[in-house]
């Protein structure tokens, strides 16, 4: 313990709170301090899973099996409504696997979203007892939700070597080197997660029922992005078809992580799209909770 | 008089002011359905004004005892010297690193145990995990708890609560260290422990802002004491002086019961 310390350390450390009037605080000691307190959302993330349960085996298991189970709902509900059943053998596979990815993929984002919603209402005896920036929390958040989406990693090459080795007709795609991609699309997917979490993170504040309309937000949301169908086919619908794709912020971003496990490159177009949709989130997000956040200990 | 550069906290004109909306929590729902209606659009907003125009320095060193009936404001008072709640008006100026006892977030999350509750408490105070490591023996050696530390926080008693706060904000190597109602529930061995740890940060010249309503405790503990009532800051100076004032006020006379840690 440091119990020698220097005179001048009483004054090495002057605080001044003020009204703010301007609408963001000092940007540049906002992120030092979220930088220097990185570890904490890190520990926060990986213990509020322990408190939910999920670091026991049983957990862990039921996170990778439940998008599994949702995904072999939506295959058979798909295969019925599209009456494609004669066509079955590889080509089902495939639209299997695509949907598995897809479901695994989009998960990530749905549990970074959903978990940060209330990562703020969930904190407020923290918020309230400690000052600290609280965009730590819908980071937490987000960790929780990139912890919760590795496992499915393995398990989904698992399936995919099963379907592979047992295909006769060729129709599944060998894995090519565009895979090497995949970390540069989830940091993209990852910073839009982050941008929306913290949207919807200040949402709950003022409203303290988004969380429930988030879950019907997050359904429809899911059926307009290619996840249980492949972008071509939105993009088939011309104009109204675009936007839906182009304008989700997630559209892109999904579409190409389950082209990358498809072997194929995922277009330019997208990347950059996908990247245009990240900086708005993240900056949209940033600047609507940073800017609320002085707010938050007298409103929780 | 002391010079400036001797000061701790200077808090200039401080206003603090709650909007509340009187239905029980904003939701979605409610502002759709009466987004139509125009008599329910403007919600009913209660303003609380907590503290109102407050000037206080407080010098390096000294122990300050904060008083004052229920809803005066002095948790609001901490929480804004925190850095917690921001002013509405006025500026605070603290000068050193701060800790406070308003439980630290310690506890924040009852399914945990006190040991992460420690970890978490420390890393969203800004310490390293270097740092914790090296404070965590003496933190729970002071706090004893036994084998509580590793038990989920929602099996604690109050006092054992408030023995790991106070063990923890104390060992952060505060400047400044704000307490708010911590020690009254703990048992009178650790109180007294505390009290010792508590002289031996004055001698360091760190300085304590205390919250009680056990005015024994601010007569023994404190070099001053401040009176606040409905937010405003009523009276200062030497503690006996200050509670005997404030008991009169409140019309009860200097009966045991008020000095007692209830
Ligand atoms: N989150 C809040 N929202 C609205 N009003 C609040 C809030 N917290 C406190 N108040 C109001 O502010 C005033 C001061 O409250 P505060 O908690 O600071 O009092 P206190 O002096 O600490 O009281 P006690 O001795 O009971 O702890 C009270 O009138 C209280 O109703
Ligand atoms: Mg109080």
């Amino acid at each position: 313990m440091e119990h020698v310390r220097n005179t001048s350390d009483f004054v090495d450390e002057v605080h001044v709170y003020e009204p703010h009037k301007a609408s963001l605080p000092p940007l540049g000691p906002y992120l030092k301090e979220f930088w220097r307190r990185r570890r904490f959302a890190y520990e926060m993330s990986r213990s509020t899973q322990k408190a939910s349960n999920f670091e026991t085996a049983l957990g862990t298991v039921w996170v990778v099996l439940n998008p599994l189970m949702l995904a072999l709902v939506y295959y058979v509900l798909i295969t019925i409504l599209s009456g494609s059943a004669s066509s079955k053998g590889a080509t089902g596979e495939l639209n299997l696997l695509h949907i598995v990815v897809g479901i695994f993929t989009w998960y990530y984002a749905q549990n970074a979203m959903s978990l940060g919603a209330v990562s703020v209402t969930m904190g407020g005896k923290l918020i309230l007892n400690q000052a600290f920036p609280r965009a730590l929390l819908p980071f937490s958040s987000v960790i929780s939700a990139f912890i919760m989406y590795l496992p499915s990693i393995p398990v989904f090459l698992v399936i995919y070597l099963g379907f592979y080795l047992t295909d006769s007709s060729n129709t599944i795609p060998p894995l090519s080197a565009s895979l090497v991609l995949l970390p540069v699309y989830l940091v993209i997917l990852t910073v839009t997660s982050f941008g929306l979490a913290m949207v919807f993170g200040t949402m709950t504040v003022y409203f303290r029922d988004t969380s429930r309309f988030l879950g019907y937000l997050l359904r429809i949301w899911l059926y307009v992005t290619p996840v249980l169908y492949l972008p071509s086919k939105l993009l088939h619908h011309g104009l109204k078809g675009e936007i839906l794709f182009y304008g989700n912020p997630l559209g892109t971003v999904i579409g190409s992580i389950t082209a990358l496990w498809e072997g194929q490159w995922p277009s330019v177009t997208y990347l950059l799209v996908s990247i245009a949709w990240a900086v708005v989130s993240l900056l949209l997000g940033a600047w609507l909770f940073i800017s609320r956040e002085r707010d938050f200990a007298v409103r929780l | 008089m002391q010079s400036d550069s001797d000061l701790a906290i200077r808090i200039e004109n401080l206003w603090i002011r709650y909007r509340t909306t009187v239905e029980a929590a904003p939701t979605l729902k409610s502002t759709i359905i009466g987004l139509g209606r125009k008599e329910t659009r403007k919600r009913q907003i209660r303003i609380v004004e907590a503290v109102q125009g407050f000037n206080l320095d407080i010098h390096n060193g000294s122990v300050i005892g904060v008083i004052g009936a229920n809803g005066a404001g002095k948790s609001t008072l901490l929480r804004a010297i925190a850095g917690i709640l921001p002013p509405t008006e006025g500026r605070i100026t603290v000068n050193g690193r701060v800790s406070t006892l308003l439980a630290l977030g310690v506890g924040f999350n009852g399914m945990l145990s006190g040991r992460e509750n420690i970890v978490l408490g420390c890393l969203a105070a800004g310490l390293t995990r270097e740092q914790i490591a090296q404070r965590y023996e003496v933190i729970t050696e002071f706090a004893d708890l036994g084998d509580f530390i590793d038990m989920p926080m929602r099996t604690y008693s109050s006092g054992m609560y408030s023995r790991l706060a106070f063990s923890v904000s104390i060992h952060m190597d505060p400047d400044i260290l704000l307490i708010d109602e911590a020690l009254s529930t703990g048992d009178a061995k650790f109180k007294e422990r505390s009290f010792a740890k508590m002289e031996e940060l004055v001698a360091q010249a760190r300085t304590i802002v205390i919250v009680s309503h056990a005015l024994g405790t601010v007569r023994d503990l404190c070099t001053e004491a401040v009176w606040m009532d409905k937010g405003r800051l009523i009276e200062r100076g030497e503690p006996g002086e200050i509670t005997d004032a404030y008991l009169r006020f409140v019309n009860v006379a200097a009966r045991p019961t008020a000095l007692e840690d209830v």
